[in-house]
């Protein structure tokens, strides 16, 4: 962290102001580009904001609540994943060809990136840290239901997984199975039990603030 | 095509699909979306400078999986980005080594044209850079097929080369579930040979099948993206 702020408070520890060797790496990295005319800071500024504050997993959640409301959207949504997603502006970097994959009694769905960590940006934001780890891109193939009892799912012994290892520039969405308590609410409040790791396998819908 | 590597020794360290690990520690409700405030920036840097268009999304992967094997695996996620895209300011001629050291010390110079800047971002971004292409030829496989994986450094362009197809997944049989039509294929594009697109279809393994010593039961299955000269004819 950069912690340039100075403290109110003495304690027996030196802290030292100085920041951590990356931090410093990509200020000098992004002066030179700077000063060289070779970035617009201002653009950088734009591209954090967008994933910070805007691009997350809010509109994925969208999607499959919408999919359970309304029959007839969710099999538009399986079978003309990028007709709906550029329809409703939601294609883009990292999410250009989707596939949403869905979860029945029989098959559970579980999204990987083994190679590096591709991931739908567009429906999901950025990654979280354990979906790039080096243990989840090695173990997911493998030993997915060991994974999964490590975020504390434990599926039917009847009910297969399908892995998917991410390795072109496809992306995949899990469309997890709507909880029978929640039939019948509207969209809206649906998208609150729509966690995002229930869109990439390693979860599922959970009542709205019990979960990430 | 094929490089020099043999298949005992290809074993690149981006690559560890299949491999024991650590336990995955999934992250908590209340954590922040970039740990760092630095990450942000090396997330920013990188998109705006693939907007450039001098490199494509392989040559990046390409420039990550390059890095030396220590690299790889002591830095962290966003300092390996920061690392890869250094490389290519540097490889490309962007920017010398002399001024990554004693930084630059020239003239200011006005944003360049083909620079991504603020008001164009949402709009880019929103655009993506699709990897489908047309194809005037005719797709080896149909679903159902059975194909067969060559082994990774058999699907190589160049020495080193780039591929994604997994070693976990060299010479294993499957069936074609279905095709997502013809896409750049990385295996030239990485390497500045051209987008040369093949048909890319995902294709379903068994889990029993990759990896006949787990416990593997359930009926589980592995679906990777495979492009047609990943294959051949079981």
């Amino acid at each position: 962290m950069v912690h340039a702020m100075p403290h109110d408070h003495h304690d027996d520890h030196a802290h030292a102001l100085l920041p951590p060797e990356p931090a410093l790496r990509v200020k000098a990295l992004e002066t030179i580009l700077a000063r060289k005319g070779l970035i617009d800071p201002a653009a950088v500024d734009a591209i954090v904001d967008l994933y910070e504050n805007h691009i997350g997993p809010r509109v994925g959640a969208g999607l499959v609540a919408r999919a359970w409301a309304d029959p007839a959207f969710k099999a538009r949504l399986v079978n003309n994943t990028d007709g709906i997603l550029a329809a409703l502006g939601y294609g883009g970097r990292q999410g250009e060809h989707v596939v949403v994959v869905e979860n029945t009694r029989e098959c559970h769905n579980m999204v990987v990136c083994t190679l590096c960590s591709c991931y739908p940006w567009p429906l999901l934001g950025v990654p979280p840290a354990w979906y790039k780890s080096d243990a989840y891109r090695q173990r997911a193939v493998r030993e997915p239901r060991q994974v999964l009892a490590e975020f504390g799912v434990e599926l039917p012994a009847d009910q297969k997984i399908r892995v998917w290892d991410s390795t072109a520039e496809t992306r995949y969405l899990v469309l997890p199975i709507q909880p029978p308590e929640t039939v019948g609410l509207p969209a809206d409040q649906l998208a609150g039990w729509v966690t995002r790791n229930s869109m990439i396998g390693t979860g599922l819908p959970q009542a709205p603030d019990t979960a990430p | 095509m094929t490089g020099k590597t043999a298949k005992t020794a290809y074993n690149p360290h981006h690559d560890m699909g299949g491999q024991s690990g650590g336990p995955v520690i999934p992250d908590k409700a209340d954590d922040p979306i970039f740990e760092q405030p630095w990450h942000k920036r090396v997330l920013g840097l990188t998109v705006a400078a693939g907007g450039m268009g001098v490199w494509n999304i392989d040559m990046s992967r390409f420039r990550r999986e390059s890095l030396p094997q220590q690299d790889y695996q002591h830095f962290t996620y966003y300092e390996k980005w920061l690392a890869a895209l250094t490389n290519l300011f540097v490889v490309n001629g962007f920017v010398s080594r002399d001024e990554l050291i004693e930084g630059y010390q020239g003239p200011l110079q006005p944003i360049q044209d083909n620079i991504m800047r603020a008001p164009d971002v949402a709009a880019i971004l929103a655009r993506g850079a699709p990897s489908a292409r047309p194809y005037d030829g005719v797709a080896k496989f149909t679903v159902g097929a059975r194909v067969t994986t060559r082994h990774p450094v058999d699907t190589l362009h160049a020495d080193p080369g780039h591929t994604r197809l997994p070693l976990y997944a060299a010479n294993k049989t499957g069936v074609v579930l279905f095709t997502h039509g013809a896409h750049a294929l990385p295996n030239s594009n990485a390497h500045q040979l051209g987008e040369a697109p093949e048909p890319l279809y995902a294709v379903e393994f068994l889990a029993a099948d990759l990896w006949p010593d787990s416990d593997t039961g359930h009926g589980d299955t592995v679906i990777i993206d495979c492009w047609e000269s990943y294959l051949e004819t079981a």
